[in-house]
């Protein structure tokens, strides 16, 4: 079972990676790529997001929508996964708001490098596309906790990447047409070449 | 050389602003600075102690590369005679081997200088020798059975996109040789992996040799059965550690021979224009990656996790790559110790996804661009770390 879960998040780290794989949550990595330190906090608080939403949307899943989900309560033949879309988001973005605020409290220092960054996250792609691919590939509670923590740390490295680079190239004389969003983008079609390395491994289970 | 001189300097003017070909300027200034050294020189004392600028630089790099090509030319020969049961006499390898490799370099230099020149003359920048360097090694790192319209393909996307949009030498993050060949890699696989594809066929399917295959010792190793020792499957089809040194093998055209490789190592680490450090680590990386793999090998894994290091070393593009691929001053880090991590890990992810990637045989290209990409992130930590142990100046 450890194997498992170590093979799942070294995979969702590299080899599907969310970003350079699936290109999801691509709007705050192109806006907060510009220096490395920012890039590290926004990945940071995508990571802690990630790691708490998916979570929290397999229990509504599992629990409320689900096709048969309802059984505990006694609706064994009501199916409320058209609701999926909409309630995720809901959670996401509730879940960031509590979040932003018990850290607010209890966390202050905390909440000051990751303050801005939060309630941009709550419109990360990445972070609602994690929570449909937990549903779409049958994930049990455990392997969403991996999945989410391990795309996280994927989204981290792959922002960070980008980051140096754009860094390295803050002198670089850009055809003019090009400068700004056409170089990012064609730098982050590059690097994703490059994470193809990955592609086609299996691991184990 | 007078002559030389006299002629360049009365053409001048009309390169020159104002002149009637204004807009070539770039290409005259080419022509000027391989023959004779900068047209601006600078009146006081000057502050670089000698000729050592991009120009030598690169030229350096040609030098060393030379042994590869040379032999890229009589084994790409040598390698269509043998398959198709040709005479071996050398004058006959060494016409094949031209013929294969003259028009690879001509159509690289051609497509390459044309999208160079359109650049320099749009953008207004010098034509710059680092396109020396990109258009000698391209060739190499192709399979002698490619078309020459996909080299064009490849040669394209690596100047222009992997060059030219960030500004041209010395701005791009990636390898633009290896870029090139990533594209292709991706776009036309068929091209560019298998077994058919390493040789120069000089004569119909029918007519080979009885038990030619074409295969690279990297394919080999990767297709041994699982259970069987692979040093032997390796040794019966023909590929023993001594003839993947000296590199009378199928694989890219300049890759085969690691004694070339090494003559041109000798050459820019002598001459600083290498770095060494990358090279070692490269090397240090993935003979403790193969290591490991062949310590935790049990009988039931994929038959590369037993191939012993020393035979990844001489396999395959590994030798190449390390020595002038990875050690590309634009793309590699800038730090001694990020040259180190960044050479450790290039060796170490090479080795992984040949042993562990069903998809692809060999690793080392896309584990070199991997590295690039990661090579300025470790350089900001490494050079954090430093400035964090600074004493600081004001108490």
């Amino acid at each position: 079972m450890f194997e498992h879960l170590l093979s799942l998040g070294i995979e969702s780290i590299f080899i599907n990676n969310i970003l350079l794989a699936y290109f999801l949550g691509m709007c705050s990595f192109l806006a907060c790529s510009k220096n490395i330190k920012t890039a590290i906090g926004l990945g940071f608080a995508v990571i802690f997001v990630l790691s708490i939403t998916a979570p929290m949307n397999w229990l509504i899943n599992e629990f409320l929508l689900k096709e048969g989900a309802l059984a505990w309560a006694g609706f064994p033949t009501v199916d409320l996964s058209f609701l999926q879309f909409i309630s995720f988001i809901a959670t996401i973005a509730a879940m960031v708001q509590i979040v932003e605020l018990v850290m607010e409290q209890f966390a202050p220092a905390l909440y000051s490098a990751l303050g801005i960054f939060l309630p941009l996250i709550a419109v990360n792609c990445s972070i609602l596309g994690a929570s449909l691919f937990m549903v779409e590939r049958n994930y049990n509670f455990s392997e969403t906790v991996v999945f989410g923590f391990g795309s996280g740390i994927g989204w981290l490295l792959a922002i960070v990447a980008m980051a140096a680079v754009q860094q390295k190239m803050s002198y670089a004389n850009f055809p003019k047409g090009l400068a700004g969003f056409g170089v990012n983008m064609i730098i982050t079609g590059l690097i994703s070449m490059t994470f193809m390395a990955f592609a086609g491994i299996k691991l184990v289970g | 050389m007078k002559f030389l001189l006299k002629l360049l300097q009365d053409q001048e003017k009309l390169f020159k602003k104002g002149g009637k070909l204004e807009k070539l300027y770039p290409l005259f200034e080419a022509q000027y600075t391989i023959l004779f050294s900068q047209k601006t020189v600078s009146k006081t004392r000057v502050h670089i102690r000698d000729f050592l600028d991009t120009k030598r630089y690169m030229i350096t790099v040609v030098l060393a590369l030379l042994p590869c090509m040379l032999f890229a030319i009589y084994n790409s020969g040598y390698q269509a005679h043998a398959a198709a049961n040709l005479s071996l006499e050398h004058v006959d390898i060494i016409k094949t081997g031209l013929q294969v490799y003259i028009p690879l370099l001509l159509v690289t230099f051609v497509v390459g200088g044309f999208w160079e020149v359109i650049f320099s003359v749009v953008r207004k920048h010098e034509i710059n020798e680092g396109f020396l360097v990109t258009g000698m090694l391209f060739p190499l790192i192709m399979p002698a059975g490619i078309p020459l319209w996909m080299v064009a393909m490849g040669i394209s996307f690596g100047v222009v996109i992997g060059k030219e949009v960030f500004g041209g030498t010395g701005r791009n993050f990636l390898n633009p040789a290896l870029t090139g060949r990533a594209f292709l890699f991706f776009t036309y696989p068929a091209f560019m992996s298998g077994d058919g594809v390493w040789t120069h066929m000089v004569a119909a399917k029918d007519k080979l040799v009885d038990g030619f295959s074409g295969a690279t010792p990297l394919a080999v190793a990767a297709l041994s059965p699982t259970g069987e020792s692979v040093s032997s499957d390796l040794a019966s089809a023909g590929f023993s550690v001594s003839n993947m040194f000296w590199g009378f093998i199928p694989g890219s055209m300049g890759e085969t021979s690691v004694f070339c490789v090494l003559i041109g190592a000798a050459i820019l680490i002598i001459t600083g224009i290498g770095s060494w450090r990358t090279m070692l680590a490269c090397v240090v990386g993935a003979v403790s990656m193969s290591a490991l793999f062949n310590a935790v090998a049990s009988p039931d894994s994929v038959a590369m996790m037993s191939v012993t290091p020393i035979q990844h070393l001489v396999m395959g593009g590994f030798a190449f790559g390390a020595v002038f691929m990875a050690t590309d001053p634009v793309s590699s880090p800038s730090q001694k110790l990020s040259k180190l991590i960044y050479g450790f890990l290039i060796g170490a992810v090479a080795i992984i996804i040949r042993a562990v990637n069903p998809a692809y045989p060999e690793g080392m290209m896309l584990s070199i661009l991997l590295m690039n990409v990661f090579a300025p992130v470790i350089d900001h930590f490494v050079m954090n770390a430093k400035l964090k142990k600074r004493i600081p100046n004001v108490i």
